[in-house]
């Protein structure tokens, strides 16, 4: 949930709330691109690469459903904290829903990108 | 493991145990898996924690309650389903659940009430209709419009369907059923894939909390 901060109010905010809420699935698979992460691992991966700050409440009920529609796959590993984790890993379906969102996230950004140039023009 | 304060610990066992009841609808070996990754996701941001219970709080409330944790993984998991299913039991279920996580739930379970109550009102009256020929049917007069099984005629109306009121009433009860079940499952599907979540309890100032 958001609280308001600046001038911009709640309404601004919701609006970028709603982007990043709709960007979270394919961020959680792009996380897993290169390797295995366990639960905590994602959320400080998305946390440091992309400021996503996902609440654990969230995260762990959309893991559970990625692996329930087969784009994940995960494994209980020891560790020497003492007790197992739960690794994930994308599987081929998992690394092509990625590919097939990264695609169209790259599309929409870059036709927006044409779109926002004067807006921004005086700034940059 | 690290040592854990004792009440700090019990603090950790209890928020699972209820995690675990909340769960009761997963099943067990499912449910077990779940309360294990909740219990190594504690204990993992907790290790090397200078202030284990004021550790734990913060953990626990990033969770959100074990209600509103369990809530999330029974909406998750029934959505996926559902967006699959043909089933108007399962989609009022599911429209049921998501009713409460948001507006766009709450319009599906609208929907689904009124389409499938619609569907269900219509094919009682036909099944009714050989029984009590005269009190049902669907009367137009006075601008008004009955359909369904009433216990005396409307005054001033007229019943129009006749002989043709079992099928055509039929077609409609089946229409309303098919179309709801549709809009639901397009409604389910379109769904953003993380539908209207908001940590109660999260709150960040300056940065978008998801």
């Amino acid at each position: 949930m958001y609280m308001a901060s600046n001038s911009n109010g709640n309404r601004g905010q919701h609006w970028e709330a709603q982007l990043r809420k709709g960007s979270l699935e394919m961020a959680i698979l792009a996380s897993l691109w290169q390797s295995r992460l366990y639960g905590l691992e994602i959320l400080r991966s998305l946390s440091e690469k992309s400021q996503l700050d996902v609440a654990e409440g969230t995260l762990y009920p959309i893991l559970s459903r990625l692996k329930a529609e087969g784009l994940l796959q995960s494994e209980w590993v020891e560790a020497e904290a003492g007790h197992p984790r739960k690794y994930y890993w994308l599987t081929a379906p998992g690394r092509r829903r990625a590919r097939e969102m990264a695609e169209a996230w790259q599309t929409f950004a870059a036709s927006l990108a044409a779109l926002v140039q004067p807006v921004l023009g005086g700034k940059r | 493991m690290t040592s854990i304060a004792p009440l700090t610990d019990s603090r950790i066992e209890n928020y699972l145990s209820r995690l675990a009841a909340a769960l009761a609808g997963v099943a067990s070996e499912q449910r077990d898996e779940i309360v294990r990754e909740i219990r190594a996701h504690i204990l993992d941001s907790m290790s090397g924690a200078s202030d284990p219970p004021g550790a734990v709080d913060r953990v626990l409330r990033l969770l959100g309650t074990p209600e509103e944790l369990a809530n999330r993984y029974a909406t998750e998991s029934l959505l996926t389903r559902a967006g699959s299913s043909f089933s108007p039991w399962l989609l009022l279920r599911t429209s049921w659940r998501w009713a409460k996580l948001g507006i766009t739930g709450t319009t599906a379970f609208f929907l689904a009430l009124i389409g499938y109550g619609a569907a269900l009102g219509l094919t009682v009256a036909v099944f009714v209709k050989p029984f009590m020929p005269s009190r049902v049917g669907m009367w137009v007069g006075h601008g008004n419009l009955n359909v369904g099984i009433l216990p005396a005629n409307p005054e001033g109306a007229h019943e129009v369907l006749g002989r043709w009121f079992v099928p055509v009433i039929a077609v409609v009860a089946f229409a309303f059923a098919v179309g709801t079940t549709h809009a639901l499952r397009w409604l389910i599907r379109r769904r953003s894939p993380n539908p209207a979540y908001q940590m109660p309890h999260a709150t960040v100032s300056g940065a978008a909390q998801i």
